[in-house]
């Protein structure tokens, strides 16, 4: 049959309905896209990149890893109307004052891969690119050019050794000491508010007082002792700059040092190796530097347990409500309102959840918490301020439609005949409930929980005014009684994201690390609801099928 | 079947055993079994049914509570001020006050009277244990400054000028739980006798101001002459000098070039002392540009006299900037010194105040925010705020011939005196006087702006900076990112949800509605963080592109369906119908590409290359890099999923006979689709868009990141903008509680709840009348 292209654009419609094709191709283009634009920058993050030597003439010379190529328009001269230049993250902060250098290709007289150049991660300054020079103990050197990065790699072991031990010196054991002196001074206030000042009570107290700073100098003693070891010293060469020219050179204290390596010289074993070494520093280590470099375990962590207590809270209520409203109610009127209610609470802004957690649970819960329980702590505030509890139960509200919505949608789903056959033979409402319809639910109300779990994790606007800061002192689980500390604040992965991207110092450097803590919250929340749409559809199979056999 | 049969058959003889045990007549009931333990169900199934209602009640609760506390939190916005009399007494030994005023601790009151200074007992009038000794010698006080940095000035009938310090220390002479005692001290600095004034003149108003550095005096004669008294230059201690040591330092005078016509009644300094105000017995308001004294000009004047008569009374408000004026006919307005086009200033009238019904003769102003106090002679006590313009509470002073208000130092008392010495005082409570209905919603005439405005702008760097809680430009950020959300979502999520449920084959079906699902679950903070820091300068880069492809791409699409129509059958056949969408993804990344490069080429043939200085040059566009249009597009991978999945929701569930019938009648499925479908849908997918909406309108953290949460009011695509939701979101961990600006962010909170509650209450409402419909069907 001969098609007339009147009959094809007019008659048929098919142009329309490939338009309406178009759009959602379109919708899922911006879907995809999304997605494989934070997979490619997040997970190519911690892929060592090549240390490459540009040339600029006149002895200048720029160290550093390609990051960017773009074009540059250039109207100047017609004949080449496109030119290139390329980001070069440089490095040595502390050097050069930034850490990317745009670079005009035109300037670029040769360019190639050194292959002693090292990279070097350091506790402060951002990442260093250099080459090794010499490794000194005290004023001694030990040795030099090319023996001096294998003596460094020799030492780095002991020398984080030693440094996790100060740390841990430092944090846990004088975080105790403080721990316990704070404690006993809150006693020592509450005796005083009670009226007593004097008496055994409170001379024990002192004294106990006295043991406790005891302990701490004995602890500055012993780290001391062990900052007296730290005596190694490596020195680096680094070129000038892209400004001036010739060399400069840089020494840091072995302990300043986290790691060395020279990329250009990696096999691809040592580059899977080292990306895996990073990829787990990234999911456990803390976080350095105002959050742009190290990890991000704090986030994960507070992350978790803020969903965790969130679904301990939000489950009862959610299932409650949803079996009033399929299995108690009468439908009339108060169903109606209550339906009206969760769809209500389903559309409110979560930054209103928000809002409403600071007025209720913070400034009046809290605040009244801590009039009762903690008056010794006064004026400073224990519940009176942001928490991970106000933080979970103000998530508890906002997520409570997600797991009535599916556990409703699971109890209609449930054959009428399963609770007629148990009432008819005798069991009570209640029996009925918990004995055929609770088991027969319980896939739904799991699909509800993970759902509103994967709302939690993302929702980032009522955290920011409930209880999440940008670095957290201490986790709020920890060894110290009642070990789960309800009233602290805590870090967020999504928190985390805004944070380093928008408040950072130094975004161009932080975004990186942003993209990946991005892949990781996404991954977490499209796995829990990949998790929530698997489970579902088996239900909805199981229950077409006991449909089917009845 | 077997199985279902046989369980009814044994739980009968169970029960038919049971019945033998019992006395026959009884009817056998299972429940029966153990009266004790059939009691304990009961009891347990009526404790549950309790439990179980009180999870519904608890949802009701939830939202009623939200409701409620937000409420809570902000209705005190609206409570006026309120003043309970406190006491009222007379007291002995003043003559003709002129000035009353009191400590912060509302202990001690002191009147600035003919013999000088009287300190009493604020609660009861008794005079203070030890009055102020003050060198006055036969002189008698004849005029007196305002209050600055706790110090006074008076005059003197003998021309000399002198400078008090007050002081209110609280002490705690028995412990710091002990009783507080007030120690008031009022201390005179060396008098300073006017120069080159004749000996017959008296001074008639008087000026003084510490800039923190140096103190300023100015002196207005009867003989209309301007004495100036100021800290010598170079005996000045700088920054770091304590304030005795400046104070007593010698005051150099200077007689300013100028004569004021007629009688001075009041005179007041601008608050960097640039310059100085003066209101006449004439009606005459002036304004002398002090910037260099010797050449001291008047810059500004405004002829009151003929409508109000004289001026009684001039102020200035805490900060500086506003002036307020109490003329003869008892009218009390504020003034600003601003700025003109040509850099020269002009006195100019902002706002009127409800006026006295008798002649003003007292001004107040409170040492903590924009409010004032003006009294009349009647025993009116009138309590103004600027900012808002509002006249809060209009008091009835009874203490004889009245002569001075003052507002305490915390603005939480309010105490008038008459001539004769008696006092009445009021306790004040007066919250949030910043905030009116006109005041948050409607322009406002702000310190320093040019003409009335809307204008949020929070926190300042002082206490004495006006807080500009106009909550309008947020609404208008508000809508304005849901507007171009909107305008990019709705016509992609119900394009693509007419196709899903139309034309789109059931197997593949199954694959796109999670995947959609799942980037409704998307976190918005991930969105706003690629919006901010990705999309936000790449959008900049290839904007005309961006246009482009709302044509490119649907054309690029039909050429493709026109060349796909001519492909021999045996090709075409390989794509099922409904399975279009697999062709459609390269075409729409071909479309994408194509209007980027025709993007390009318009951006370098059109615009000269840079399309911004074009936007610039020829629309006074100004382009932000984090703008509307890169919210739009975030926000809209937001709201799209929500809306097509409602809105494909209800045009699946459209009955299928309809189409049927309408396929039969010799339609092509896409007019089945428009005509039939379409329009039986077309309620629920209004409640898609609604939902979609109040998505949009409360969403956070994408505004938040991909704007520059600049608080503007116009609606340009290429601009940025402050919505309610990002600021609350950034302004609550720093607002006190109970502040207004603390309670103005619950307001908006407010506003966000009842614009999303009706919008989603009237999207359940039609959803539910289209359930009901499609039963009919």
């Amino acid at each position: 049959m001969k098609r007339h292209w009147k009959h094809i654009l007019l008659r048929s419609g098919d142009p329309f309905i490939w338009l309406t094709g178009g759009a959602l191709a379109a919708s899922l283009l911006l879907v995809i896209g999304m997605i494989a634009l934070i997979f490619v920058s997040g997970l190519g993050f911690f892929w060592p990149h090549a240390l490459t030597k540009f040339d600029l003439g006149d002895g200048k010379q720029v160290l550093g890893a390609l990051m960017e190529r773009e074009e540059v328009p250039n109207p100047d001269n017609p004949e080449h109307a496109v030119r290139h230049r390329i980001k070069v993250k440089q490095g040595n902060r502390d050097l050069y004052g930034m850490d990317f250098l745009w670079i005009d290709e035109d300037q670029i007289k040769s360019r190639e891969l050194p292959g002693d150049a090292v990279q070097v991660e350091r506790m402060e300054w951002g990442h260093f690119y250099g080459y090794v020079k010499e490794v000194k103990d005290g004023d001694k050197p030990v040795a030099t050019g090319a023996e001096a990065f294998a003596k460094v790699q020799a030492l780095l072991p002991e020398a984080e050794r030693i440094r996790e031990e100060i740390r841990s010196l430092e944090r846990d054991s004088v975080g105790e000491i403080n721990y316990y002196q704070n404690q006993v001074r809150l006693k020592l206030k509450k005796l005083h508010m009670d009226g007593v000042d004097t008496g055994p009570e409170v001379d024990a107290l002192t004294k106990e007082m006295d043991s406790w700073q005891q302990k701490y100098i004995d602890l500055t003693k012993r780290i001391a002792e062990l900052k007296a070891k730290q005596t190694y010293s490596v020195s680096f060469t680094a070129p000038a700059g892209a400004l001036a020219s010739g060399e400069r050179e840089k020494t840091m204290a072995l302990a300043e040092i986290l790691r060395v390596d020279k990329p250009n010289h990696m096999s691809f074993v040592e580059k899977c190796s080292y990306y895996l070494a990073k990829v787990w520093e990234f999911v456990a280590a803390d976080p350095r530097e105002s959050n742009t470099e190290g990890g991000v375990f704090p986030a994960i962590f507070g992350t978790v347990m803020m969903v965790m207590i969130m679904s301990v809270l939000v489950t009862p209520l959610g299932v409650l409500a949803a079996f009033y409203l399929r299995e108690y109610a009468k439908q009339g009127t108060m169903v109606s309102i209550v339906r009206i209610a969760v769809n209500n609470l389903a559309g409110v802004p979560s930054i209103v959840f928000g809002v409403f957690g600071v007025g209720f649970f913070i400034y009046f819960m809290g605040a009244g918490t801590d009039k009762a329980l903690f008056p010794e702590m006064l004026p400073t505030p224990t519940f009176g301020t942001g928490g991970i509890l106000w933080a979970s139960l103000t998530l508890s509200l906002l997520t409570v439609p997600v797991v009535i919505v599916a556990t409703e949608e699971g109890l209609a789903a449930i054959p009428p005949s399963m609770r007629e056959g148990s009432l008819a033979l005798g069991a009570t409402k209640f029996e009925t409930t918990v004995r055929v319809v609770l088991p027969a639910v319980m896939p739904s109300i799991l699909t509800g929980l993970i759902l509103a779990m994967a709302r939690a994790a993302g929702e980032v606007a009522p955290l920011m005014i409930t209880g999440v800061v940008k670095l957290a002192p201490s986790l709020p689980l920890d060894g110290y009684f009642p070990y789960v500390h309800l009233e602290r604040k805590f870090m967020h992965l999504g928190f985390h994201i805004y944070d380093v991207g928008f408040q950072s110092p130094n975004v161009d450097a932080a975004r990186p690390m942003v993209f990946t803590t991005t892949l990781l919250l996404l991954g977490i929340i499209v796995l829990l609801n990949i998790g929530a749409i698997f489970i579902r559809n088996r239900l909805r199979k199981k229950f077409s099928a006991a449909t089917a056999a009845i | 079947m077997s199985v279902p049969t046989q369980k009814p058959d044994a739980s009968t003889k169970g029960a038919a055993g049971t019945v033998g045990l019992r006395p026959a007549g009884e009817i056998p009931n299972p429940l029966h079994g153990n009266p004790a333990r059939t009691a304990r169900r009961r009891h347990i199934d009526v404790l549950s049914r309790v439990v179980v209602s009180f999870g519904g009640a608890a949802i009701i609760f939830c939202i009623l509570a939200i409701l409620i506390v937000i409420l809570h939190e902000t209705i005190p916005l609206f409570k006026g001020a309120s003043a309970q009399p406190q006491a009222a007494y007379a007291t002995a030994g003043v003559e003709s006050v002129m000035c009353v005023d009191c400590d912060e601790y509302l202990d001690t009151g002191y009147f600035v009277h003919a013999k000088g200074v009287y300190l009493f007992n604020l609660s009861d009038g008794k005079p203070a244990a030890e009055q102020p000794s003050l060198p006055l010698g036969e002189a008698r006080v004849v005029a007196h400054s305002d209050l600055m940095h706790g110090s006074r000035t008076l005059a003197l009938s003998d021309r000399r000028i002198l400078p008090l310090d007050f002081s209110f220390r609280a002490t705690f002479p028995k412990g710091a739980e002990g009783p507080r005692i007030i120690v008031p001290k009022v201390e005179p600095h060396a008098a300073v006798q006017l120069k080159d004034v004749p000996a017959t003149s008296t001074i008639r108003a008087l000026a003084y101001l510490h800039d923190g550095e140096r103190a300023f005096h100015a002196a207005a004669m009867d003989t209309g002459e301007l004495i100036l008294l100021r800290t010598a230059e170079s005996t000045g201690g700088g920054m770091f000098a304590s304030e005795d040591d400046e104070k007593d330092t010698a005051l150099e005078q200077l007689r300013l070039p100028l004569k004021l016509e007629g009688q001075t009644n009041a005179m007041v300094f601008s608050e960097t002392g640039d310059y100085l105000y003066a209101g006449t017995e004439a009606g005459e308001f002036i304004a002398i540009d002090l910037r260099k004294p010797e050449a001291a000009a008047i810059s500004s004047r405004v002829d009151l006299g003929k409508e109000h008569g004289a001026i009684r009374e001039l102020g200035i408000l805490l900060g500086g900037t506003t002036l307020v004026t109490a003329t003869e006919d008892g009218t009390v307005q504020a003034w600003q010194n601003l700025r003109q086009p040509d850099n020269t200033r002009e006195l100019t009238l902002i706002r009127t105040f409800k006026p006295h019904g008798g002649k003003p003769n007292s001004f107040s102003r409170s040492r903590r925010n924009k409010g004032f106090l003006t009294a009349d002679t009647t025993g009116h006590v009138l309590l103004h705020y600027s900012t808002t313009g509002a006249t809060q509470l209009d008091l009835k002073a009874d203490v004889g011939d009245l002569s001075s208000v003052a507002l305490s130092p915390k603005g939480d008392a309010i105490v008038a005196a008459g001539q004769d010495g008696r006092v009445q005082t009021w306790s004040l409570h007066n919250e949030h006087p910043e905030s009116t209905l006109g005041s948050l919603f409607g322009q406002v005439w702000y310190e320093g702006y040019e003409r009335p405005e809307h204008v949020w702008q929070s926190t300042g760097g002082s206490d004495e900076f006006e807080s500009k809680f106009g909550l309008t430009p947020l609404i208008v950020g508000t809508i304005k990112g849901t507007f171009y959300a909107l305008l990019f979502a709705i016509p992609l999520a119900l394009l693509s949800a007419l196709y899903v449920s139309q034309f789109m084959h059931p197997n593949l079906r199954t694959w796109v509605k999670p995947t959609v699902e799942i980037m409704a679950a998307l976190p918005s903070v991930v969105l706003g963080f690629l919006a901010g820091l990705w999309l936000a300068p790449k959008v900049e880069s290839i904007a005309p592109g961006v246009f482009m492809t709302i044509l490119v791409t649907p054309a690029t699409i039909l050429a493709a369906l026109f060349v796909w129509e001519f492909l021999p059958d045996k090709v075409r056949h390989r794509l099922p119908k409904g399975h279009e969408v697999y062709l459609l993804l390269p075409i729409v990344l071909v479309g994408g590409w194509l209007s980027l490069q025709l993007g390009e080429f318009v951006n370098t043939g059109l615009f000269g290359g840079d399309y911004r200085n074009w936007l610039r040059d020829e629309w006074k566009i100004k382009y932000d890099q984090r703008n509307s249009l890169v919210v739009g597009l975030a926000m809209g991978v937001a709201v799209i999923p929500i809306i097509f999945t409602i809105a494909e929701d209800s045009l699946s569930n459209v009955p299928q006979h309809l189409k049927a019938g309408a396929l039969a009648l010799g339609s092509t499925p896409w007019q089945a689709a428009v005509l039939v479908i379409l329009p039986t849908a077309s309620p629920g997918i209004f409640s898609a868009i609604m939902i979609g909406f109040g998505r949009a309108v409360g969403e956070t953290m994408i505004v938040l990141m991909a704007t520059g949460n600049t608080p503007v009011m116009d609606m340009s695509m290429f601009s940025g903008f402050r919505a309610l939701s990002a600021n609350i979101a950034v302004e609550l961990p720093e607002a006190p509680e109970g502040s207004t600006h603390y309670r103005t962010l619950f307001l908006g909170a407010l506003l966000l709840f009842f614009m999303t509650f009706s919008v989603n209450t009237l999207a359940e409402m039609i959803r539910l009348r289209l359930r009901r419909k499609y039963r009919v069907l």
